[in-house]
């Protein structure tokens, strides 16, 4: 032990023994191991995943509340980042979100032509191909086709409303409830909306099982 | 090299199902760097400015992580935060205490505009940093709405931190944009600073 | 992953400690305990409202930490399915607690 005084203010290090509640968490884990139940290499890639990955669901609540409660809904539009502070999640101060809604008529997707600007609070860190030259360049002049490459072919009869986002304010898609979900709780709402519903190269979509159930 | 709206070449865009967060974990560090130290040493527009200051064909050729890595080195050398000799070496000369993050409140300005306005952008092409694109220059297109007032990223990424400015969503048509060809119901809203802006002349 | 949503939706004294919306673990044991339920859900072994029930009967009965109780529910839910025996946790926990074995994350 005293050979690691030195070495006290480095938690790295395990010059003592664990506290109890960490021996119990080191045995459960390998004794789950050892039964093959699972691998600590998969535990390490969910820590990592939902350290930083925790974003998209996040914005999914409050797709799913604004569907369901109009109110909820009008404040979301108006002030973004108070709304998102309703539903409990953190919300940094003196940054701005803008959220626009699609309509019947018009489609709303989000890029950034200068660089990334992406919003992470509810979204999470931004896809590689969010961060790409070729998103990046051709979102502006032909939203059409790089949809289409998302398998998202809109009619002419929907106008594509591209946001660049260019300054301070993040912007993030509310896409319209897709039919079929009549009564759904807010909960099983929130499984379709995906990250990219909420930038808007993707529409929630119902899946076949839970349509015809 | 950044200003990439509009340009030609790219090809599809190329999407990774199931991508992880962090495709290996220096991108984690570095982006851990760049969060711990933004806000202390230097300001988002002065971390974008770096970036853009990245030579065009290093630029193309690097992964997004890469240029945060060439944006944070750049401005920790350049505000003596490392020196040079310490980045070769691997070893900190010494310690020093992380100054506090800047926290001003934005001053109370009046607007120019209003939603509803329609304004001309200007066609101006500086050399430092703006966030003006070029595709969007020298065009026609009306208020929707209004932000801030925003910090002016032309004089906050060169040292002068006190220009202020309203800021406002800008929309343009996709025909005044990208011509004729383009669809005739489509739209780019784009968030731009009040100098960028002048009104459109009465016919 | 479906149990994303679940984890979206632990909510009041269930909510997970977060930070500017990214989960915050005070030292790796609190990252290990939430891998393991979130992995252990996505196998099949229990499901993720099992789990859900247990977290907020254990936090509803004391006082502990938020992810000592999250660790008591992994356990005992593990226990009543016969994956672990109580025994087995506890001479396993002496083990590390005596240095045993090396306590490395």
């Amino acid at each position: 032990m005293s050979d690691h005084d030195h070495h006290d203010h480095d938690h790295d290090h395990h010059p003592e023994a664990p506290s109890d509640i960490e021996a119990r968490a080191l045995a459960l884990e390998s004794l789950l191991v050892e039964k093959g139940i699972l691998t600590s290499e998969e535990v390490d890639r969910i820590v990592s995943m939902y350290e930083h990955d925790i974003g998209p669901m996040l914005g999914a609540r409050v797709v799913a509340r604004a569907w369901i409660d109009s109110e909820y809904r009008h404040r979301l539009l108006q002030d973004g980042p108070a709304a998102v502070k309703e539903l409990g999640i953190g919300y940094p101060e003196g940054t701005r979100l803008v959220v626009v809604e699609n309509r019947p008529g018009a489609h709303n997707v989000i890029v950034c032509t200068l660089c990334s600007c992406y919003p992470w609070p509810v979204l999470g860190l931004p896809p590689t191909w969010y961060k790409s030259p070729p998103y990046r360049s051709r979102m502006v002049r032909e939203p059409r086709s790089v949809l289409a490459e998302f398998d998202l072919r809109l009619p002419e009869s929907v106008a594509v409303n591209v946001w660049d986002s260019s300054s301070d304010v993040r912007y993030m898609v509310l896409p319209e409830r897709p039919a079929g979900t009549e009564g759904w709780s807010e909960e099983k709402l929130a499984a379709i909306v995906t990250r990219d519903c909420m930038i808007g190269v993707a529409v929630p979509r119902v899946p076949a099982e839970a349509a015809t159930r | 090299m950044h200003d990439m709206g509009g340009m030609h070449g790219f090809g599809p865009v190329k999407i990774e199902r199931d991508e992880p967060v962090f495709h290996e974990r220096w991108e984690g560090v570095v982006r851990a760097m760049m969060v711990r130290t933004i806000g202390r040493y230097y300001n988002l527009d002065e971390f974008r400015h770096a970036v853009e200051r990245m030579p065009s064909h290093e630029y193309l050729r690097a992964s997004y992580y890469e240029r945060w890595l060439y944006g944070v080195q750049r401005l920790l050398i350049e505000k003596g935060v490392i020196s040079s000799s310490e980045l070769a070496g691997g070893h900190a000369a010494g310690k020093t205490a992380a100054p506090a993050r800047d926290r001003e409140q934005a001053p109370a300005l009046n607007s120019r505009f209003r939603a509803g306005d329609r304004v001309v952008t200007r066609n101006m092409h500086p050399h430092g940093h703006t966030r003006l694109p070029r595709y969007a220059r020298g065009r026609h297109g009306v208020i929707r709405s209004t932000y801030g007032p925003f910090r002016l990223p032309d004089a906050n990424a060169h040292g002068d931190h006190d220009e202020w400015q309203p800021c406002y969503a800008v929309e343009f048509t996709a025909h005044e944009l990208w011509g004729d060809e383009a669809s005739s119901t489509d739209l780019v809203c784009i968030d731009l600073w009040e100098s960028y802006l002048e009104p459109e002349a009465k016919a | 992953m479906s149990v994303d949503r679940s984890i979206a939706y632990l909510e009041g004294d269930a909510a997970l400690p977060r930070k500017n919306g990214e989960l915050v673990f005070a030292a790796p044991w609190e990252g290990r305990a939430f891998g393991l339920a979130v992995l252990l859900s996505d196998k099949g072994a229990y499901a993720w409202d099992d789990f859900r029930d247990r977290l907020v009967q254990e936090i509803a009965q004391g006082d502990h930490p938020y992810y000592e109780s999250w660790l008591d529910a992994l356990q005992s839910l593990l226990m009543s399915r016969g994956v672990v025996s109580a025994d087995e946790v506890s001479g396993r926990a002496a083990e590390y607690a005596a240095l045993e074995r090396d306590p490395v994350f």
